[in-house]
């Protein structure tokens, strides 16, 4: 597990530990295996590199069906956006313990998005306007499921099951099964386009908008308020032993249910996001296919998340995302046609187990909080 | 406490029948047929009714092995991608090879056993939360069904499965096969669940997997087992699914079933955290979840509208479960 930032874990961490006289000094082997599995970043970039280089020679042997050179890598990076910012999301919720999960993050990005159409597409609202109604929507829905888990009791993954059903359904009906893609919604993939960073424009490739204008207010904010603010402090406390944190008075509930309404608010922005880059609000936008939480949970669980709470960090979260984009984005230029994407669900589910046994295996060796 | 009440205690060691939610459940069911009955008049009909326990089968037949899961405290959200495997490998036998039914219809079984076992293997060996792995398996399971599937659809399905159909083929004095042996089945489970020490160790690992454990019952060999029965069961509903369709299958098959089928089992009071539950709850949850699609239909609204209704009643239940529990702690 990654180092977490409460005592229960601080034996994980890789700095030499005075030997005691009846141990002998483990050997190189066992101290790069731990390392490896105890320093989530590491390995990341790690196997980054890895995907990162072996995309690239099949690129350069010719077996991709297009180049995936700087350009294409960089480009890739408008489906970062809404992965990272909804991995984001499950992070807070699954951090806040006692089975935290968000399934419906996915449906609440679907309903806030046709909110946000009707709002800016057909009640012609001032675009900022119009994606604080979207922030506030996905942070009232979250705060229902917020209501259900913390207040009454639900387990999470039932409630936000449920929810998932009823949003979903609401976001279809709402209006008659049909996107909302006025002439306003269309001119929104603007939004979407690459720039060029100022003064490295020569350097570096043009990088998607959305990662400066939502994906990194989210990360900055996010981690600002995990590492440097009381709630955070609080959010990691009832993750861990939320019987603890009540006797050291801190109040459980009202601290679950702000990280509901948290992923709430963050599915809202995410759904104003798409919106942009399918130039039209689709009522199926975060659930079609097997929608937007299963590749979320599946990035925070790889980026080092403990589902049993309390654990994980928004460098972990920020690297899994990058790892999980451009793997996905080599893997649909080694296949023609639809195979590719075929693929990619193979190797999201691959790498979910892999990633929750290597988790379960740390926990249970190095980490012990089990 | 007093002597008697001490006596009256000691009777309640195995739960009654028929539980408090069940009666809910039965009045909740009939008081929806009675008012569907009178706003669409077709619905009470045979050429309705007969239709509606068609379709309920698969949903009851999984949830019967998903009630063993979820008691034992996990939860398998794997099952529509495996039946979407089975589906595919069952149509294509009988397409390309000509197969024989009972073949095919063992071939099914056995195929959604081996899919169980990965799940439960990984599950009670890898000691990772089970929704994980289902999650990780859904995506695998459904590209390995995708390869199967080749190109979009099996198309020429013949009547080999007619005998588990909609048509009269499949029923006998008007009740389909395909339910009457999803009845069959969940009777023998709500025995083995009730009344043999092996149903008893379920519950014991849902309410304590530890002191399950101490206690000697061999925890991982049944929560494993509990998958490789749901995903046996997911083999026999792929052929009712088949049979029940159109000679046509297509790559949309079982998708979506994961959350009718749970939505059923927590509706019919089995408690998500483990540990209480009853086959007779998840027949009565899943008639619910397809009353509500067909009346919904029945009625000529968006289809989708049925998915809002189940999520509402899901909350409802899981509601009641928390406050009986609740009762119950304060008055322990």
């Amino acid at each position: 597990m990654t180092a977490s930032p409460l005592p229960t874990n601080t034996t994980a961490g890789s700095g030499p530990q005075p030997p005691t006289p009846a141990e002998r000094a483990p050997g190189l082997g066992a101290r790069i295996l731990r390392a490896v599995l105890t320093q989530r970043e590491m390995l990341l970039v790690a196997l980054i590199v890895i995907v990162l280089a072996y995309m690239s020679y099949e690129s350069y042997a010719g077996y991709l069906t297009a180049d995936y050179d700087v350009d294409y890598i960089a480009g890739a990076m408008i489906d970062l956006v809404p992965l990272a910012m909804l991995a984001l999301a499950e992070l807070v919720v699954i951090v806040s313990g006692r089975g935290g999960i968000d399934l419906s993050v996915g449906s609440i990005a679907s309903l806030s998005g046709m909110v946000f159409g009707f709002a800016y597409g057909e009640w012609n609202w001032p675009l900022g306007l119009a994606i604080a109604l979207a922030a506030v929507v996905g942070a009232a829905l979250g705060a229902v499921n917020g209501l259900l888990v913390a207040y009454l009791g639900f387990p999470a993954l039932i409630a936000t099951l449920a929810t998932y059903y009823a949003y979903s359904s609401i976001a279809i009906v709402i209006h008659d099964q049909k996107p909302i893609s006025t002439t306003e919604i269309q001119q929104m993939y603007s939004l979407t386009r690459s720039v060029e960073i100022p003064g490295l424009g020569s350097v570096l490739p043009s990088i998607p908008l959305g990662v400066f204008t939502f994906l990194l207010p989210t990360v900055v904010v996010v981690w600002l308020a995990l590492n440097r603010t009381t709630y955070g402090r609080r959010l990691y406390a009832i993750g861990t032993n939320d019987t603890a944190a009540t006797w050291s008075g801190v109040h459980v509930a009202r601290t679950r249910l702000t990280a509901y309404v948290v992923a709430g608010l963050v599915s809202g922005l995410v759904a104003v996001y798409i919106t942009a880059q399918f130039a039209s609000a689709r009522p199926d936008a975060g659930t079609s296919g097997n929608g937007l939480a299963l590749p979320a949970i599946t990035i925070a669980v790889l980026g080092g998340v403990a589902i049993t709470g309390g654990i994980g960090r928004v460098s972990g979260v920020v690297l899994a995302a990058l790892l999980i984009t451009w793997l996905d984005a080599g893997i649909l230029l080694m296949f023609e046609g639809n195979e590719g994407t075929q693929a990619q669900l193979l190797a999201l589910g691959a790498v979910l187990i892999f990633a929750a046994l290597l988790n379960a295996y740390t926990t249970r060796r190095y980490g012990g909080t089990r | 406490m007093s002597g008697l009440s001490l006596a009256v205690r000691r009777q309640r060691i195995i739960a009654p029948p028929v539980s408090g939610q069940e009666l809910v459940l039965l009045v909740v069911i009939a008081a929806l047929w009675v008012v569907l009955g009178l706003t669409t008049p077709a619905f009470l009909t045979s050429d309705s009714i007969r239709p509606l326990f068609v379709q309920v089968a698969p949903i009851a037949l999984i949830g019967v092995g998903m009630t063993f899961v979820i008691i034992a405290a996990g939860i398998d959200v794997s099952v529509g991608s495996s039946l979407m495997v089975c589906a595919v490998v069952a149509a294509k036998l009988l397409v390309d090879q000509g197969a024989a039914g009972p073949l095919a219809v063992l071939v099914s079984i056995l195929l959604g056993a081996l899919l169980g076992a990965v799940n439960g293997v990984l599950i009670a060996w890898g000691r990772v939360h089970p929704i994980i792995i289902t999650f990780g398996t859904l995506n695998v399971f459904q590209w390995i069904g995708r390869q199967v599937f080749g190109s979009s659809t099996v198309n020429g399905i013949p009547g080999t499965f007619d005998v588990f159909g909609r048509g009269d083929a499949g029923s006998t004095l008007g009740i389909p096969h395909s339910f009457l042996l999803t009845l069959v089945i969940a009777a023998l489970a709500w025995w083995y669940l009730r009344q043999t020490p092996g149903g008893r160790h379920y519950y014991a690992i849902g309410g304590d997997p530890v002191a399950a454990d101490l206690a000697g019952v061999r925890v991982r060999r049944r929560v494993a087992a509990a998958y490789v029965l749901t995903g046996a069961l997911v083999g026999l509903a792929a052929v009712f699914t088949i049979a029940a369709g159109t000679s046509t299958l297509d790559q949309s098959v079982g998708s979506g079933l994961e959350l009718e089928v749970i939505a059923a089992v927590v509706i019919g009071g089995t408690s998500i955290v483990g540990g209480r539950g009853s086959v007779l709850g998840t027949l009565l949850g899943a008639l619910l979840v397809q009353t509500v699609t067909s009346g919904v239909t029945q009625l000529g609204w968006p289809t989708q509208l049925s998915s809002f209704f189940v999520g509402v009643f899901v909350v409802i239940a899981v509601g009641a479960d928390l406050v009986r529990e609740h009762t119950r702690r304060r008055a322990a």
